[in-house]
């Protein structure tokens, strides 16, 4: 048999492994274990054990268990509460008034979040029912929430950037400014959406029912002070480079419990709840890149990501072709697969032939992430949208529906990042230390 | 035997949280130490082994919440007689998987004692310590797997849908 056969039996393998249900992290462990069998005379259990001691224990990974229980401790406040008390005021004059509250709520607390169906929860759980009181309409309103929070995987501190920052290894503290400014971008593509659809439909919009004062909106702002000092805690300590990605992660997890304790929130049952919310997330996603490290190691056996670099190498296609196939397939492929497991499986294979494009990892990092917060509200496989069919009730089918502009919005901005790279590269240069 | 494995998953669970805590406290300890000037060796590397502690040891309780990812859209969709097969089958897999895995697991920790392997970085611990989390861990999901793949055989046991674990990535 030839290597090409082999290697098409490998890829038929994983993905009769995934569809049939095995956890994701025990497939790509499996799979790998077939491949050095085949491909290497290394004994593949010694490898596979070493392997994965190795990623797991590594120390710029230790970041990662660190925001995801910051996010678990944030959940359990009352921070979503305090955000649409202190925005609301501000928003009376704005087309799409309080839809608004989705837009700029999402994008604060991505901003202390790592992962995106957190975001949308958080948020989703004040907006939701606060919006639907006031009679604004539930298909804009759960759209543009589905939208607005898949900014919580490009604003940092972010999940899927650590992940990608590991595997490509790309400094994840550059990898966290270098999302602030798409981040940005995306939620003001997303909040001019509103608006001009508000200006289109000025029916559809509730009369405002009382007007504040200026006195009085600022008095109503303090409800914010204490999410935009968490925040200044955590990416000011990354930014002026006085903290690496991991430790600005502790001082979030002592800062979310700070907050949670001035606003009274923080018990016993709260903390244990946090605590062990956060260790079974980061198990979860532990297996997954136990697994995907180990297929790493056999990918390099195999050679399959020096061959397909090759071949892509050799079709001569810009790297602009690259990157729209690239958009298509990771589109596709987030039909069936959750980001994380997306970014694990295929950077192993993709890295060689980026590189060999000459694109920067750096802007390809962020890249992937707006590609996988797309897959995030695309069905059937789209955790926003399975968040937002648990709370709201609704087929997950129709909310899809209403999350197609947002989903247009992200491509142009796949777009506008590759015209104009420096939105990503421009805050990452400035930065003290690399 | 239901309630002595519940009991041994969920103090793994305990146990992985308080290294999780300790994750923190080393991060803490390190930062510390480097703003009032005094030195801890090591620091870094026991962080990363109280995060690989808290990862592995967890295994066993996250799968028993029905939170570990996996490709539930064919398992959904079909008739309750292939699924119960699809169910077997994944569960076979992952039986003999985390098996192999426990048990090339257990040999690391062995070799490293046998060896003598120290780390590398500047706390030079005896591996062989640190990786018995690994050893322990994923022999508690083999022992989980095991469990649920004579539960669904038996017909006796309950799938979780994963609730709570919507909010993560």
């Amino acid at each position: 048999m030839n290597e090409a056969l082999i290697t098409t039996l490998l890829v038929v393998a994983l993905f009769l492994l995934l569809g049939s249900g095995v956890w994701i992290g025990l497939a790509l462990a499996g799979v790998a274990w077939i491949g050095m069998e085949l491909f290497s005379s290394r004994p593949a259990g010694d490898a596979m054990a070493v392997t994965i001691w190795g990623s797991a224990s590594s120390w710029t990974l230790t970041a990662l268990p660190l925001f995801v229980w910051m996010g678990e401790i944030l959940f359990r406040t009352r921070l979503s509460e305090d955000m649409f008390r202190g925005l609301a005021p501000w928003l009376e004059r704005i087309p799409g008034r309080l839809l608004h509250t989705n837009i700029i709520g999402c994008t604060i607390f991505a901003a202390v979040s790592g992962s995106s169906a957190a975001t949308c929860a958080t948020i989703g759980k004040m907006t939701l029912p606060e919006l639907k009181r006031r009679g604004y309409p539930e298909d804009i309103t759960i759209g543009t929430l589905a939208g607005a929070g898949t900014l919580g995987l490009l604003i940092p501190p972010s999940i899927i950037m650590i992940v990608y920052g590991v595997t490509a290894d790309v400094s994840i503290a550059q990898l966290f400014i270098a999302g602030v400014l798409p981040g940005v971008l995306l939620a003001t593509l997303f909040s001019g959406y509103i608006v001009i659809w508000a200006l289109v439909h000025p029916d559809a919009i509730p009369k405002i029912v009382e007007r504040t004062t200026l006195l009085q909106k600022l008095h109503a702002s303090r409800h914010l002070l204490p999410v935009i000092m968490l925040i200044a805690l955590v990416l000011g300590s990354i930014y002026v480079g006085v903290a690496t990605a991991t430790e600005a992660a502790a001082f979030g997890v002592l800062g979310a419990l700070l907050l949670s304790w001035t606003q009274g929130s923080l018990n016993r049952a709260t903390l244990f709840s946090s605590l062990m919310g956060a260790t079974s997330l980061y198990c979860m996603i532990a297996l997954i890149l136990s697994g995907a490290a180990f297929l790493t190691l056999a990918m390099g056996y195999i050679g399959l990501p020096r061959h397909l670099a090759e071949w892509i190498g050799g079709l001569g296609l810009s790297p602009f072709v690259l990157i729209i196939a690239l958009t298509g397939f990771y589109t596709v492929l987030g039909c069936f697969l959750d980001g994380i497991s997306m970014v694990v499986l295929t950077m192993g294979v993709i890295l060689p032939t980026v590189e060999k494009a000459g694109i920067d990892l750096l802007w390809f990092g962020v890249f992937i992430v707006l590609v996988v917060e797309m897959a995030q509200i695309t069905p059937p496989v789209g955790f926003n949208l399975f968040v937002l069919q648990g709370m709201t009730g609704k087929q997950i089918t129709w909310i899809a529906r209403h999350t197609v502009p947002m989903f247009l919005l992200m491509a142009a901005a796949v777009l506008l990042i590759w015209f104009v790279p420096d939105i990503i590269t421009f805050l990452p240069r400035q930065m003290k230390i690399g | 035997m239901r309630h002595t494995l519940d009991r041994l998953y969920n103090a793994a669970g305990v146990l992985a949280a308080l290294f999780l805590v300790g994750t923190l406290l080393m991060v803490v300890l390190g930062v510390t130490g480097r703003l009032l000037h005094f030195h801890v060796p090591g620091t870094d590397s026991y962080a990363g082994y109280c995060m690989a502690a808290a990862g592995f040891l967890a295994l066993a309780y996250t799968l028993q919440r029905g939170e570990h990812i996996r490709v539930t859209l064919l398992i959904e969709h079909l008739g309750p007689g292939v699924c119960r097969a699809l169910e077997l089958w994944s569960l076979g897999v992952a039986t003999v998987l985390s098996g192999a895995f426990a048990y090339y697991s257990i040999r690391l920790s062995f070799q490293s004692w046998d060896f003598n392997d120290i780390s590398t970085g500047n706390d030079a611990t005896p591996l062989w310590l640190p990786q018995l989390s690994m050893a322990f861990g994923v022999t508690i999901l083999f022992i989980a797997f095991v469990d649920n793949f004579v539960g669904e055989l038996k017909g006796q046991r309950i799938r979780k849908a994963p609730a709570e674990a919507m909010h993560n990535e």
